[in-house]
Formats: structure tokens, C-alpha cells, sequence
């Protein structure tokens, strides 16, 4: 690069620019002049600007009430009379024939049941001594156990529910005639869920109470002298038929699972949402009453297969036992019927699923987890 | 090449996780259920069919203690009569499960009673689950004496609580407890036992000398308890058929007191006190030498068993305040069990195995509390002004136990409360009473 090479540059940019400032505004648009926004104004007194600014007074108000006037009367509707061919008659239902000997459903025949003797010499006792007279008066104890809250403990607490109010899932208020009313509503009694509290609250402690230990990794195991202990000989003899009954069922629903799920067609379509499925479970869990289950019961989680009709009923026939954990099989065996009821009663009026899913739902696995209801 | 690399574990990503969504697709919808309500079943026990006229009033009476067996325990719920659709005419007759679910009924109780000529009635009964619809389990019938109704009865409801619940029942127990009278300043006591819920009840001692603290034995047919008919403390074991009773064979100088069985029948362990300290010892009931468990300068006292015999828990001061200790039967060092705020005493081991039952006083209540045997998920089941002396029902689930009222008028009664903490109910005494202990299943 020579010397002069900048010059040259600097000469050319300024004459550029020269040149750009002479002419240049002949490429350029010329800018319009901005338009003015006028507003007009006018002059007020201090009269009119106070006539403006007091507060209004309210209009006057007729102290009459106008006068209702009643809607014509109508005519009198004419009576209905009831057509005579309209009348029932009374029809004496023929005596039906008895039914034939194959006709009668099958009744269960009286099984020889098994005796058990009850000694009497247990329960007499000698005379007892004599005793030495009494002169104070026994009366009760004046302290009362205060009633809990409410005996039902279910996942959303309830209130006591009016006492003409039916139990429902949904509350609603009571519809009553309105004769005042143009239309007419129907009668309905109010609803209201059952009374419910969401935990158990024993006499000695509120719902904030601290808790006072630390809950184990694991449970202790109960001596085996325990089982030995069992009273009675009869109820041994029960669990152990219970027991071989519950083995039979798992072998063959674990049998009967495969070839029931491999018969039905594969699920096809969109899969349920979380609040489809959040509403099945509402729906079960509101029947799934573990109030009567053993303590070992409620430590023990059982999966339950169900196959279900289109009207989204449960087919109580395919309500099997998949598998259990936690507990002895007799615990799985009361635990597994505690959660068939739930299913049964609950399902009987059809759960709320889409119909156009059915595929998605037409068996369900389910799997009842009583952990959460142990500590309640 | 680190692109390539990328999309190649991207790839294999993919290929692990398409066949396990293909396979949820493919399987059953699947839900967990983990919330559910607690409240009583519903149970339908229609009055029991009197297979001839001599059985009528029986068929009516069974029915009704069965009934009340039921509901008592809270895990029950007795549908009234005036509700149902079908009425069970027959032992036999087919059960219309739709008139019961129709009424809510969840399981139905139907049976029947004969009166024979001789003095003995037969009871049989059957249980059916009506959402099932179908029989839980067999049939079953008791015989016996008609005297032995409520027996009978008892026997029946344990049967069906063990056919619903999976665990065995406890009507068929009897209870024996000390029945007081007279003013709170000169209480007048004696032994009385009677049917876990407060029928039959008969005496055993008379009220000459105050009496405390029975305890059955495992087969419920002998009682030891302690008696001031001495003048001092002392233990006595009576036998409830024959009411005969005697003291323990030990020093006359001793005083012997808080006695309890052990689970062989034959041991008896017991707290010693000389010279103003109490130790605990064990023997066996039909005399021999004592043996020594705890040696210390503080009063040990309370003892009891574990169902299996191997260790034993008890009530100590050796810490400065009375606490609950576990140590091996033979004796040993123990361990402290419980460290909540306040004092522990009278501790009973669970029937089960699994739990300690015990009174406890703290910010001047008195509390009823499980725990379990190593101390942990301490509960407290019930408080008032006065809760003592815990007692376990045949099959673990139910605490018996005294609750004391305030002031000069105030009296004992015996109160049950599940271990769940629920359906606290005071159980039927003729009079005040005290110091309950449940006995085994009778047989």
C-alpha cells in the first residue's frame, strides 16, 4: 500500500459525502407535516361548574305502589274425565303352573354341618360366697365416652348431612313445589354425602397432635407360639380350608388371566385421561370399605382383574384375585372380598367411562393398597 | 461423529422404551385404589328360625346377643328388622340377595334353633355375602345345654366375625375383675367374673379383705390375684370351678403382688417387696424355689410375659421415673422401651405378639396406649382423669381397662376401646368396678 492510498480514500469518502448531502434529499420522500389534534374547549362559570360537581340527589320515587292487576282469567279448563275405555280393569293374574322339578333354580341343599359340642359344666359356677352387706348406693359413672366426630372415615370429610337429606355423592338442595312458580319443577329431597371425617381421631389425641415415634422399617414378626395360642380348634381347621381355597383361586385365576386377557381383542383407540381414570378410582374407592378387615388384612395389597360390559358394568363372574403381597393368604382372601364388594356395589349402576374407549377399559386391573387406610 | 454418537443412543432410548409402551397399550387399564372409607358393614342377623315351639324364645334371644356381638365390636353395623324385604322363614330357603342389597345388607346371618326333649339345644347357622351372593364358608351348628344359650350364641358370632374380618372373634370370653362398693374411703372389693360383655356375672370372693389385680390363666381356669387377708399383700391363685383358693408358697413375711401366668400355665411371675424395695420373681404355682429376675435399689414391678414366653416387660423406676422395660424371661439386662413424656405402668403384651399395652400419665391425664414391643409407634388410645390397667381381648384387638371419675361420688367402671382407637364404649357392670383382665377363648 502506497502513502497516497489514504488520501485517495479520504478524498473519495468526502466527496461522496459532499455529494450526498447536496442531492440526496432528492431520493428521499419528504416527510408529511404531522397532523394537530384540536379539542375544543369552552369557558365554564363557578356556578356551572358547580351544578356539574354536586352530588345527585335521588329521584323521587312515588310513594304509591301501582296498582297489580291481575291477569285475566282465564277459562276454567275443562274437566278431564277420564274415558271410560282408559279405566284399568282389574285382571286376575292366572295362576301360574308350579314349576316343574328342572325348573326350580338351584337351591343350595343343606350340608351336613359340623357339631360342636359346648360343654355345659363351663359356664356354671358354684354359689358364690356370702358376702357382706352393702350399705352405698351404686350408681354409673357420671363421665360419658364423647362420641367421635363421625364414624365414617373417607378420603374428603363431610358434614353431618340434614336429617330429611338423602345420602348422595352429590349434594343438592331440596326442590320444593313453588305454587307462586311459572313452571312447575319437580319434587326432589335434598342430597347430601354421608357424614365423614378423613382420619380416625382417638379420645386422647386432636388432629394435631405431634406424632410420638418414629414409625420402623419393619414390623416385628410375631412369635409362631402366637398361631398355637388360637383357642379354638374350629377356626383352625377353617383358616386352613380357606387357606387351600385361596391357593386354588390364585393357581387358577393366574390360569384363567392369560387366556381371558389373550381372548379379548387388543385395546385400540386413545387411552383413558388422567381424569378418566381419576373418576374410575373415585368411584371404586368410595365403596372400598376396609372398616371390618383384620389388621393383617389391611396390611396386604391385592390386584383384582375385572372384565366389564359396554354399559360400563362389572361382570361380577370375572372379578378374579391376580396376585396379593404382604400378608397370609387367609388375609388376601378377606382383603381380595373386600374389594370385590367395592367393585360389585359400586359398579352396579356402571361406572363413568366413555363408551368410545371401551377397548381401553374393557378389563381392568385393580390394585387395592390399604396402606394409606392402616394409619388412619 | 459425536452427532452420530448422539443419535445413536437416542436411537437405542427409543428401542428400550416403544415395546414397554406398546405393552401398557396392549394390557388391561390399570388403577391403584389406595384411599377407601372405614365405617361399620352393614349385617342383616334375622331372628333365627325355631325349628319346633319349644326353641322360640331361644331363636329370638340367640339372634339378638349374636346381633349385639357383632355391632359392639364397631366394625358392625346391625340393620334393623323393620327394614328388611325377605324374612327367613326356613333354614333352608333360598337367600333373595337382591331384597338385601335392596336395603344395603352386606352380609346376612340366617339360622336355626331346636329344643330337644332332654334339655339341649342345637344352634346352626349359616353366612352369606350378599354382593358375592354367595355362602362364606360352611354351616356349622353348636350343641349344648339350653342353659348354655348366651354360650352358644357367643360361639356363633365369633364365627361369623372370624368368616368376615379374617381374624378371630372374642365373644366367647369371660372377664373377672374386682366389683367395689361402699364410699371411696372404705371400698368395699371383691372377685367377680363375668361375660366379656358384662352378663352372668358372678362372684368369686366375698368383700371381707380388699382384693386386687386378677389375672387369668392361659386356659381360663384359674385366677391369681392378690389378697390383704393376711394383712399384707399376697398371692393367691383360685380355681374359678371349684372356688377354692390358696396362697402361693412363699416366705409369710414377704409381701407378693402384681402375680401374672406364664404362657405354659405353670410359671408365676410376680413383684417381692422387702424392706421397701420391689424385685420381680418368678416360680412355679405348684411351689418349688423362687427365682430372682432384677436386683436393683428401684421398684420394679408389673411384670408380664410375651405370648412365646421369652421375655418379659415390666414397670421401672430406675431411671428416676416409672418406664417400661423388656428383658429375657430368665432375667438379664433390660432394655427400655419407652421414652415419650410422662410415666409408663401396667404393661400387657398383645395376645398377637406385636404390641405392649399400657397406661400412662402425663400433664395430669391418664391415657390407655399401644406401642410396639421395641417402643415405636407409640398411640394413645383414650384419656380422661383416671384410665389404668389395660387388658387384651382373646384375639388382640380390643383393650379393656378401668377409667376412674373425679371427686368424692367418683367411681370405677370398666371400658373397651379398639386398638385403632375407636368405638370407646363402657362395658355393663352391676356396680363400679376395677382391674379387668380378659380371659382366653373358652373352650
Amino acid at each position: 500500500m502506497t502513502p497516497n492510498t489514504g488520501t485517495y480514500v479520504s478524498g473519495i469518502g468526502h466527496g461522496v459525502l459532499i455529494l450526498w448531502a447536496l442531492i440526496g434529499g432528492l431520493f428521499l420522500r419528504a416527510n408529511d407535516p404531522l397532523p394537530l389534534q384540536s379539542t375544543e374547549v369552552s369557558l365554564l362559570t363557578n356556578e356551572e361548574f358547580a351544578a356539574l360537581s354536586a352530588p345527585k340527589s335521588s329521584p323521587n320515587v312515588p310513594s304509591e305502589t301501582p296498582e297489580v292487576i291481575p291477569p285475566e282469567a282465564e277459562e276454567p279448563a275443562p274437566e278431564v274425565t277420564p274415558a271410560a275405555e282408559a279405566a284399568p280393569e282389574a285382571v286376575v293374574p292366572e295362576a301360574s303352573p308350579p314349576p316343574s322339578p328342572e325348573a326350580v333354580p338351584d337351591q343350595p341343599q343343606p350340608e351336613p354341618l359340623p357339631a360342636v359340642d359346648v360343654p355345659a359344666d363351663a359356664p356354671v359356677l358354684p354359689e358364690p360366697p356370702s358376702e357382706q352387706p352393702s350399705n352405698a348406693e351404686t350408681s354409673a359413672p357420671d363421665a360419658t365416652p364423647q362420641p367421635a366426630p363421625a364414624t365414617r372415615v373417607a378420603p374428603e370429610a363431610a358434614a353431618k348431612p340434614e336429617p330429611d337429606a338423602e345420602v348422595s355423592d352429590i349434594a343438592t338442595p331440596e326442590v320444593a313445589p313453588d305454587v307462586s312458580a311459572d313452571t312447575v319443577a319437580e319434587e326432589k329431597p335434598a342430597t347430601a354425602p354421608e357424614e365423614a371425617t378423613t382420619e380416625i381421631v382417638t379420645e386422647a389425641e386432636k388432629p394435631s397432635a405431634p406424632t410420638t415415634s418414629v414409625r420402623p422399617r419393619s414390623r416385628p414378626v410375631p412369635p409362631p407360639q402366637v398361631a398355637q395360642t388360637q383357642p379354638s380348634d374350629s377356626p383352625s381347621e377353617e383358616s386352613a380350608k380357606v387357606d387351600d381355597a385361596v391357593a386354588a383361586a390364585v393357581a387358577e385365576a393366574a390360569e384363567n388371566t392369560n387366556s381371558a386377557s389373550d381372548s379379548r381383542p387388543a385395546p385400540s383407540g386413545p387411552p383413558l385421561t388422567g381424569g378418566e381414570k381419576d373418576a374410575l378410582r373415585v368411584s371404586v374407592q368410595r365403596c372400598w370399605n376396609v372398616g371390618s378387615l383384620s389388621t393383617d388384612a389391611l396390611g396386604t395389597t391385592v390386584v383384582v382383574t375385572v372384565n366389564m360390559t359396554r354399559d360400563a358394568k362389572p361382570e361380577n363372574g370375572s372379578i378374579r384375585m391376580l396376585s396379593f403381597e404382604g400378608g397370609s393368604e387367609a388375609a388376601a382372601k378377606q382383603a381380595y372380598e373386600t374389594a370385590r364388594r367395592a367393585i360389585i356395589r359400586c359398579g352396579a349402576s356402571g361406572f363413568n367411562l366413555p363408551v368410545d374407549k371401551y377397548s381401553q377399559w374393557q378389563t381392568i386391573e385393580m390394585t387395592f393398597n390399604p396402606e394409606s387406610m392402616r394409619i388412619k | 461423529m459425536r452427532l452420530i454418537r448422539t443419535l445413536s443412543l437416542v436411537a437405542l432410548c427409543l428401542g428400550a422404551g416403544l415395546p414397554a409402551i406398546a405393552q401398557d397399550r396392549t394390557g388391561p387399564l390399570r388403577i391403584e385404589i389406595t384411599e377407601g372409607v372405614i365405617e361399620p358393614l352393614p349385617i342383616a342377623v334375622p331372628t333365627f328360625v325355631a325349628e319346633n315351639p319349644a326353641a322360640q324364645d331361644y331363636a329370638t334371644s340367640i339372634a339378638q346377643v349374636i346381633a349385639a356381638d357383632l355391632a359392639g365390636t364397631g366394625l358392625f353395623r346391625e340393620i334393623p328388622k323393620e327394614a328388611f324385604i325377605s324374612q327367613i322363614t326356613s333354614f333352608d330357603s333360598t337367600i333373595q340377595y337382591s331384597d338385601w342389597k335392596a336395603i344395603n345388607a352386606q352380609a346376612v346371618v340366617t339360622g336355626a334353633v331346636s329344643a330337644s326333649s332332654d334339655g339341649r339345644i342345637t344352634v346352626k347357622f349359616r353366612v352369606f355375602d350378599v354382593f358375592s351372593e354367595a355362602q362364606l364358608g360352611e354351616g356349622l351348628q353348636f350343641g349344648g345345654a339350653a342353659g348354655s344359650w348366651r354360650r352358644m350364641a357367643h360361639k356363633v358370632a365369633d364365627a361369623v366375625y372370624s368368616r368376615i374380618t379374617g381374624e378371630g372373634g372374642y365373644f366367647d370370653s369371660r372377664v373377672v375383675f374386682v366389683a367395689e362398693s361402699g364410699p371411696k374411703d372404705n371400698r368395699l372389693k371383691r372377685l367377680g367374673i363375668m361375660d366379656y360383655d358384662g352378663a352372668n356375672v358372678q362372684y368369686l370372693t366375698d368383700n371381707s379383705s380388699i382384693v386386687l389385680a386378677p389375672r387369668f390363666s392361659p386356659s381360663g381356669d384359674r385366677v391369681l390375684y392378690t389378697s390383704y387377708e393376711t394383712g399384707s399383700p399376697r398371692v393367691f391363685v383360685l380355681d374359678v370351678g371349684t372356688v377354692q383358693r390358696r396362697a402361693l408358697d412363699v416366705p409369710a413375711e414377704a409381701m407378693t403382688f402384681a402375680p401374672r401366668f406364664g404362657p405354659d400355665g405353670q410359671t408365676v411371675l410376680f413383684s417381692l417387696s422387702e424392706g421397701g424395695n420391689s424385685d420381680l420373681y418368678s416360680m412355679n404355682i405348684n411351689g418349688g424355689s423362687m427365682q430372682r429376675l432384677t436386683s436393683t435399689p428401684s421398684i420394679e414391678t408389673a411384670p408380664g410375659f410375651s405370648p412365646d414366653g421369652s421375655q418379659i416387660v415390666f414397670e421401672s423406676d430406675r431411671s428416676g421415673t416409672q418406664q417400661l422395660y423388656v428383658m429375657p424371661a430368665s432375667g438379664g439386662e433390660p432394655t427400655r422401651i419407652s421414652f415419650g413424656q410422662g410415666r409408663y405402668g401396667t404393661p400387657v403384651w398383645s395376645p398377637r405378639g406385636d404390641l405392649i399395652a399400657f397406661t400412662k400419665q402425663s400433664n395430669g391425664r391418664f391415657h390407655i396406649g399401644v406401642m410396639r414391643t421395641d417402643g415405636s409407634e407409640e398411640r394413645l388410645l383414650t384419656a380422661s382423669f383416671l384410665d389404668e390397667g389395660p387388658t387384651w381381648s382373646p384375639n388382640g384387638r380390643v383393650i379393656m381397662f378401668t377409667r376412674g371419675t373425679q371427686g368424692a361420688g367418683g367411681e370405677p367402671a370398666l371400658y373397651s376401646v379398639d386398638i385403632t382407637g375407636r368405638n370407646l364404649r363402657k362395658v355393663s357392670t352391676d356396680g363400679p368396678a376395677s382391674d379387668p383382665a380378659w380371659s382366653p377363648l373358652l373352650k
